[in-house]
C-alpha cells in the first residue's frame, strides 16, 4: 500500500456515493441543474413545476392502483352475489364469527374506513343490541343481519356492544352498496353477469371533478362563512356543478355532507348527466344551484351498472 | 586538465556530509516511512471495523425487527418500514402480521386530511366501501355455513384491497402534507 490515505479517501467516497446511489435510486431521470444566469424565482417555479407533476403522477398511480385493486375483486363480489347483501341495500363492514355463543355476535374483523370503524366499533367487541332490540341467543350474528337488511342509507343504526366487561353505545350511519347491484332474492336463475367494474365512477376519480378541493367545516371556521355545518368548497370545479371556490355546500339534494369524505360518496352516488341540486352558501347567503353532473372524461375500460328493474328483473347500462 | 578542475570546484558542491552520516540518515528516513504506512494500515483497519460494525449491527436490528408483528400505529409517516406489507405471501403467519400493521398503521391515520381532493378521496372511499361489501359478505357466508376453504381466496382478496388502500392513503397524505 504505497498510499494508504490515498485508499481511505476511495473507500470513504465509494460509500459515500453507495448511500447516494441507494437513496436516490429512481426510475424518473434526475432533475437537470438550473441554467446558469436565470434569476433564483425562476429557477424556484421550474421546482415548483416539477413537484406539482411529481404529486400528480403520485395521486395518478395512486387513483390507478385502486381502480385496478377494485376490478380485481369484482369478481370475487360477484360469487356472493347468491347471498344478495346479507345487510340489505347498506354495507357496514364488519366480519361477524358466526360461532359466537349467545352472549352476542363477536366482531372478528372491522373494515378500514367503513362505517362500523368510523362509528368506534372494534375487533373483540360483541354486538348485544341493535336499535333496540336484544340479539343475544340463538345465531347472535344471523339476528344482526336479519336487522340491519331493513335499514335504509344514511338511516343511523344504534349499537350496543360489550368490551371489556363494560356497555357501549355506537351510532353507526350504513352506506349504501357501491355498485348499486340490487338483485332480487327470488330470481329463478342468476344471468351470466360480468365481473363488477372499479369503482367509483370516472368523473370522481379523474374526470372533471377529480381536482375539486373540499374542506370539512368546524363550527369556529363557519363563522367567516356564516354556517356552522358544511363542506367548503377550497378549489371549485372548472367545469360542471355551477360551484365557486369559497362557496359552502349545505346539501346535496337533501343529503347533508357531514364531511368532505362523504360529500364525495353522495357526488359519486350520481351518474354523468344526471341532475343534481345543491344547497350552498355563498357570500353569507343561502342558494340553491340547479345544476348537472359533468360528462367522464377519458376513460378507455367500460364501466356497467346493475339497476334494479323491479319484479324481478335487471336493466344494464354501459357508460362508456 | 580536468583534474585541476575537479580540484579547484567550490565547497558549496562538495559533499555535505560522508558516507556514513548519508547511511544513518537513509535507515531513519526508511524507518520513518515505515511507521506512517503501519499508522495508516492500523487507521483504515479501525474505519472497516466500524464500518463493518455499523452494517452488522443494521442487520441484526433489521432481522430482530421483523421477527414479530411491529408496532407501527405511533410512527411518523417517514419512518413506516413498508417492507411489512411487501412479498412473501407464501408464510401465512407473515401475512397476518402484515395485514394487522397495515390496519393498524389505517387506524392511526386522521379518517380524512384537511383538505380533501376529489378525485383521489374518491378512489379511498371507493377502496374502503369495497372492503367492507366483502366484509359483509364474508359474514354472511360464514353464517351461511360456507365451508373456510372456499372463502380463502377471498380473504387474499380483501389482503389485497387493504394493502392497496394502505398505499392510496400513503400518496394521499404525501400529497396532502406537501401542499
Amino acid at each position: 500500500m504505497r498510499n494508504p490515505t490515498k485508499w481511505a479517501r476511495v473507500l470513504s467516497l465509494s460509500l459515500l456515493s453507495g448511500a447516494v446511489f441507494a437513496r436516490g435510486a429512481s426510475a424518473d431521470p434526475p432533475t437537470p441543474p438550473p441554467a446558469p444566469g436565470r434569476s433564483a424565482d425562476a429557477r424556484d417555479a421550474d421546482i415548483q413545476a416539477q413537484l406539482d407533476a411529481a404529486q400528480k403522477r403520485l395521486e395518478d398511480a395512486a387513483r390507478q392502483v385502486a381502480d385496478l385493486s377494485t376490478q380485481l375483486s369484482g369478481r370475487y363480489l360477484k360469487q356472493f352475489s347468491k347471498f344478495d347483501g346479507p345487510f340489505g341495500r347498506v354495507i357496514i363492514g364488519v366480519q361477524l364469527d358466526p360461532d359466537s355463543g349467545k352472549e352476542g355476535a363477536r366482531v372478528v374483523e372491522v373494515s378500514p374506513g367503513g362505517p362500523a370503524a368510523e362509528a368506534g366499533i372494534k375487533v373483540g367487541d360483541v354486538i348485544v343490541n341493535v336499535n333496540g332490540k336484544d340479539v343475544t341467543g340463538e345465531e347472535p350474528a344471523r339476528q344482526v343481519m336479519k336487522i340491519i337488511r331493513d335499514v335504509k342509507p344514511d338511516d343511523k343504526v344504534v349499537v350496543r356492544i360489550a368490551r371489556d366487561g363494560s356497555s357501549r353505545t355506537f351510532s353507526v350511519k350504513p352506506r349504501q352498496k357501491p355498485d348499486a347491484v340490487f338483485l332480487a332474492r327470488a330470481m329463478p336463475a342468476m344471468p351470466d353477469l360480468p365481473d363488477l367494474p372499479g369503482l367509483p365512477p370516472s368523473f370522481m376519480v379523474d374526470g372533471p371533478l377529480s381536482n375539486m378541493e373540499l374542506v370539512t367545516l368546524s363550527p369556529h371556521l363557519g363563522k367567516y362563512f356564516g354556517t356552522d355545518k358544511g363542506v367548503l368548497v377550497v378549489r371549485a370545479p372548472p367545469d360542471g356543478l355551477k360551484l365557486e371556490d369559497g362557496d359552502v355546500i349545505l346539501a346535496i339534494d337533501g343529503r347533508e355532507p357531514s364531511s368532505g369524505s362523504h360529500a364525495t360518496r353522495i357526488l359519486g352516488s350520481y351518474q354523468p348527466g344526471e341532475k343534481v341540486t345543491l344547497r350552498i352558501v355563498r357570500e353569507r347567503k343561502t342558494l340553491e344551484l340547479q345544476s348537472t353532473m359533468p360528462a367522464e372524461s377519458g376513460r378507455t375500460h367500460r364501466t356497467i351498472v346493475f339497476n334494479d328493474g323491479g319484479a324481478g328483473g335487471i336493466t344494464l347500462s354501459n357508460t362508456l | 586538465m580536468i583534474q585541476h578542475r575537479l580540484r579547484n570546484l567550490p565547497r558549496e558542491l562538495a559533499q555535505p556530509y560522508d558516507w556514513t552520516e548519508f547511511r544513518r540518515r537513509a535507515r531513519e528516513r526508511a524507518a520513518a516511512v515505515a511507521r506512517r504506512d503501519a499508522n495508516a494500515r492500523t487507521t483504515l483497519a479501525v474505519a472497516a471495523a466500524l464500518v463493518l460494525a455499523v452494517v452488522g449491527i443494521a442487520i441484526w436490528m433489521r432481522f430482530t425487527r421483523s421477527g414479530g408483528p411491529p408496532d407501527i400505529a405511533g410512527y411518523p409517516m417517514a419512518e413506516t418500514d413498508w417492507r411489512v406489507f411487501e412479498g412473501d405471501a407464501g408464510s401465512v403467519s407473515g401475512t397476518d402480521a402484515r395485514a394487522n400493521a397495515a390496519e393498524r398503521w389505517l387506524a392511526s391515520l386522521p379518517t380524512e386530511p384537511v383538505v380533501v381532493r376529489v378525485g383521489t378521496r374518491a378512489a379511498v372511499t371507493g377502496l374502503e366501501d369495497r372492503i367492507a361489501q366483502l366484509d359483509d359478505y364474508l359474514s354472511a357466508a360464514r353464517v351461511a355455513g360456507v365451508q373456510p376453504a372456499k372463502l380463502v381466496d377471498v380473504e387474499a382478496q380483501r389482503a389485497l384491497l387493504v394493502r392497496s388502500l394502505v398505499q392510496v392513503r400513503y400518496a394521499e397524505t404525501l400529497v396532502s402534507a406537501s401542499r
